[in-house]
């Protein structure tokens, strides 16, 4: 037998292995109480309810929702992009400056990366108490940090040799900085700028499950009430809205990509970004005028050190890390392995277009909702909640590497049907192939965002870290919060160190 | 086979009718965008025609099991190489119709098959000591235009084809390159192509020069079949109205 040297395809199949004991442990959970109610909630996307009442408290919803993004999203870029700036390396060098400063800044940035919206939300929420900028605060901390990230990478990599000539001709540092890196820089805004947005209604849905207001929250009280008529009214209008901004955002790269100079596109990007912002926060204070009395500071107790120690030994570390992790690993895995063996499986394109339809649902469902449904005709467990997150996560998966695969030519895949190889197999070598690499790379950096993810699961599934931190806040057990936010963030830094080794190994290969 | 074409990348061909028979070396002569590239694609069946059949040993290639379609083997101008692919796992593509999906996956889990993989890599011409010293396990992309040529070579060998179609197969290799590459494709010795499986071949070439080598010499000009006929008849006056500005 020859070394075990699996192959770029092979190893994107490889992680659907995780579907394995997810499904066993699924399959043994199940109970047959919840299949009529599974039955049910089926019936319901097929006749939504569409009484006056709901459709006004759904459209409220909505417009919460979508203020909430729109503003969130408008501040994260904003301040993503000067925070982004000011930890780049070439900013710094640029003014003859020592970049120790830019370095500092990149590792505080770290820690607001590190922490979930819905963490943000929750801490904010216990401090600030209910109003519709705590929402907004939690995804722009978080946003802010990640959009700085990638423009300060972004920055860092572009070839600085334009720049270099600028400003050795004597050109001032800002105005050789915005003619040689701003027009690559446009494009990395349109398309990151542009996912972010998306990225920011689906977390706005996401903190509205948790009783931030909006359309979440509509979501989550018909299924607490096993309304689903009225549950898929909520859902359907949200697809919709997802849809319309998946379609219009590629509409928008699509349209800007031919022949908009750099500079341009930036100059369209920002405005639009502020104007929406703008849009987005009257049409917050006009939806709800009356929780705008100003933030209350309801404050929090700085733990003493007895208590952080006390808390320290208390609390079972060991296995709250180890569910964590064992959370992030299966849910991966099934959201890296499940799109291309689904696709290999029966490699149609009428099978792809079924496969795109089931990961736009996916990506619409938000994972909380997802584990309840699931907790419908199941036994609460940790694969419940890898599955949900999973699934989740295959839908952003599934439309990257069918993106990427419509984009890349099939004529490796011609050469290898000419020869005689089946479809599964001249689709596994000529067009998942050449697509491993990049798909593996993001997939690293998917597992990543999963790892910050678990905790919205595991305050809902009672596991790991994410359900000891909802304890602790409940209770207003601040030592407790603190250890577990440090654990946290330790362990989401040294995921995404990892995660950044991961992908650079691909990217290089 | 009898066909025609007009398609969507300007491809086009003009009822073009011939057959190649067991035991032939065929060259195809003409200009750039004379439809060389375009004909054997379509005798490859990864091209399909507006009006025509292509036939291979008397059924239609279009209808033909994927068993029958292994046995046209295709050395494509650009060589269709899978980049993130190993050297080994190159060269046992060409296998993939003769294995099923399990054969298909071990392969990208380790080099099976090493010493037929070994076999066609040297018969393509690669140095053995470079095959001894794990260029099986090299990525596709670490090696040179030549090596590359070789690996596509390789990969043909490993199909184990009745007929070999090659896409201008010497265009972008040194002269000294070229031959030897050309000889071992032509090369109807024991360890030779022609006699490992092989009935027929059909070149494209853009070097008339070389056309003494062959039997038989197609000529195509503008989509349109103006010459065929054995290697010996065809004279320099014939060459250059193929190559005049049609």
């Amino acid at each position: 037998m020859n070394r075990l040297k699996p192959a770029a395809p092979l190893l994107t199949l490889l992680p659907a292995m995780a579907l394995v004991p997810v499904l066993i442990v699924t399959w043994t959970g199940l109970h047959g109480g919840g299949l009529s109610i599974w039955q049910q909630f089926l019936l319901g996307a097929l006749h939504p309810s569409l009484e006056p009442d709901l459709l006004q408290a759904v459209w409220h919803g909505l417009g919460v929702t979508m203020a909430t993004a729109l503003l969130s999203w408008s501040l994260s870029l904003l301040f993503g992009v000067l925070l982004g700036s000011a930890c780049a390396d070439v900013v710094w060098r640029s003014w003859s400056l020592p970049t120790w400063p830019a370095t500092g800044l990149r590792r505080g940035l770290a820690i607001p990366r590190a922490v979930h919206e819905l963490v943000w939300g929750l801490l904010l929420l216990q401090v600030f108490g209910l109003h519709p900028y705590v929402a907004v605060a939690a995804i722009a901390i978080p946003y802010s940090a990640l959009v700085a990230r990638i423009w300060r990478d972004h920055l860092d990599s572009a070839d600085h040799r334009p720049l270099d000539a600028l400003i050795s001709a004597g050109v001032h540092p800002v105005s050789a900085l915005m003619t040689a890196l701003n027009p690559g820089m446009g494009t990395v805004l349109m398309s990151y700028g542009g996912y972010r947005l998306e990225c920011a209604l689906r977390s706005a849905t996401l903190l509205g499950v948790f009783g931030l207001g909006g359309l979440g929250t509509e979501l989550q009280l018909t299924l607490q009430s096993l309304q689903f008529r009225e549950l898929w009214t909520g859902l359907w209008v949200l697809a919709a809205v997802m849809l319309i901004l998946e379609q219009l955002l590629r509409f928008w790269r699509e349209r800007s990509g031919v022949g908009v100079h750099g500079q341009r596109r930036i100059l369209l990007f920002g405005t639009l970004a502020i104007v929406l912002g703008v849009i987005g926060t009257f049409w917050l204070r006009h939806i709800v005028p009356d929780q705008f009395s100003g933030l209350s500071w309801i404050g929090m107790e700085v733990p003493s050190w007895t208590q952080l120690n006390a808390a320290a030994t208390e609390l079972p570390w060991l296995r709250m890390i180890l569910e964590t992790l064992g959370l992030t690993v299966l849910a991966a895995g099934i959201a890296i392995g499940l799109p291309p063996l689904a696709l290999l499986l029966w490699p149609s394109p009428r099978w792809h277009r079924c496969c795109s339809m089931f990961w736009a649902c996916m990506r619409w469902i938000p994972p909380p909702l997802m584990v309840l449904l699931l907790l419908l005709s199941n036994r609460p467990s940790l694969a419940i909640g890898a599955l949900a997150i999973g699934l989740h996560n295959s839908g952003v998966m599934g439309r990257l590497l069918l993106e990427g695969l419509q984009q890349q030519s099939d004529l490796r895949q011609e050469a290898l049907r000419a020869m005689g190889s089946s479809e599964r197999i001249s689709w596994l070598y000529g067009l998942l192939s050449p697509q491993s690499p990049s798909y593996l790379a993001y997939g690293a950096y998917r597992s990543d965002v999963i790892l910050r993810e678990t905790v919205v699961v595991g305050v809902i599934g009672g596991s790991g870290l994410g359900w000891q931190l909802l304890e602790s806040l409940s209770s207003f057990h601040w030592a407790a919060v603190v250890l577990v936010l440090c654990c946290y963030c330790a362990l989401t830094i040294s995921g995404e160190s990892l995660s950044d080794r991961c992908r650079s190994l691909w990217l290089q290969s | 086979m009898n066909v025609s074409l007009s398609g969507p990348r300007g491809d086009r061909l003009r009822s073009i009718s011939l057959s190649v028979f067991e035991g032939e070396r065929i060259a195809l002569l003409g200009r750039s965008g004379a439809g060389k590239s375009t004909l054997l694609a379509i005798a490859n069946g990864s091209l399909r025609v507006d009006k025509g059949e292509v036939r291979w040993r008397g059924a239609s290639i279009r209808t033909m099991p994927r068993r029958n379609k292994r046995e046209i083997g295709m050395l494509w101008q650009d060589l269709l190489l899978v980049e993130e692919l190993s050297v080994g796992q190159n060269v046992n593509s060409g296998a993939l119709g003769r294995h099923n999906l399990i054969w298909g996956l071990a392969n990208l889990l380790f080099n099976v098959d090493q010493s037929a993989c070994k076999h066609c890599l040297q018969r393509a011409g690669l140095d053995a000591g470079l095959i001894e010293r794990g260029l099986i396990d090299a990525p596709i992309r670490q090696l040179s235009g030549g090596q590359r040529q070789r690996v596509a070579l390789a990969r043909l060998l490993r199909q184990q084809p009745q007929l070999i179609l090659a896409d201008e197969p010497i265009a972008n290799l040194d002269p000294a390159i070229a031959s030897e590459l050309l000889d071992h494709l032509l090369n109807r010795a024991p360890e030779g192509p022609l006699n490992c499986g092989a009935k027929a071949i059909v070149i494209s070439l853009h070097q008339p020069e070389l056309v003494q080598r062959f039997d038989r010499v197609i000529g195509l000009q503008d989509g349109e079949l103006v010459m065929d006929q054995p290697s010996e008849q065809l004279t320099a006056a014939d060459l250059s109205r193929l190559y005049e500005a049609g």
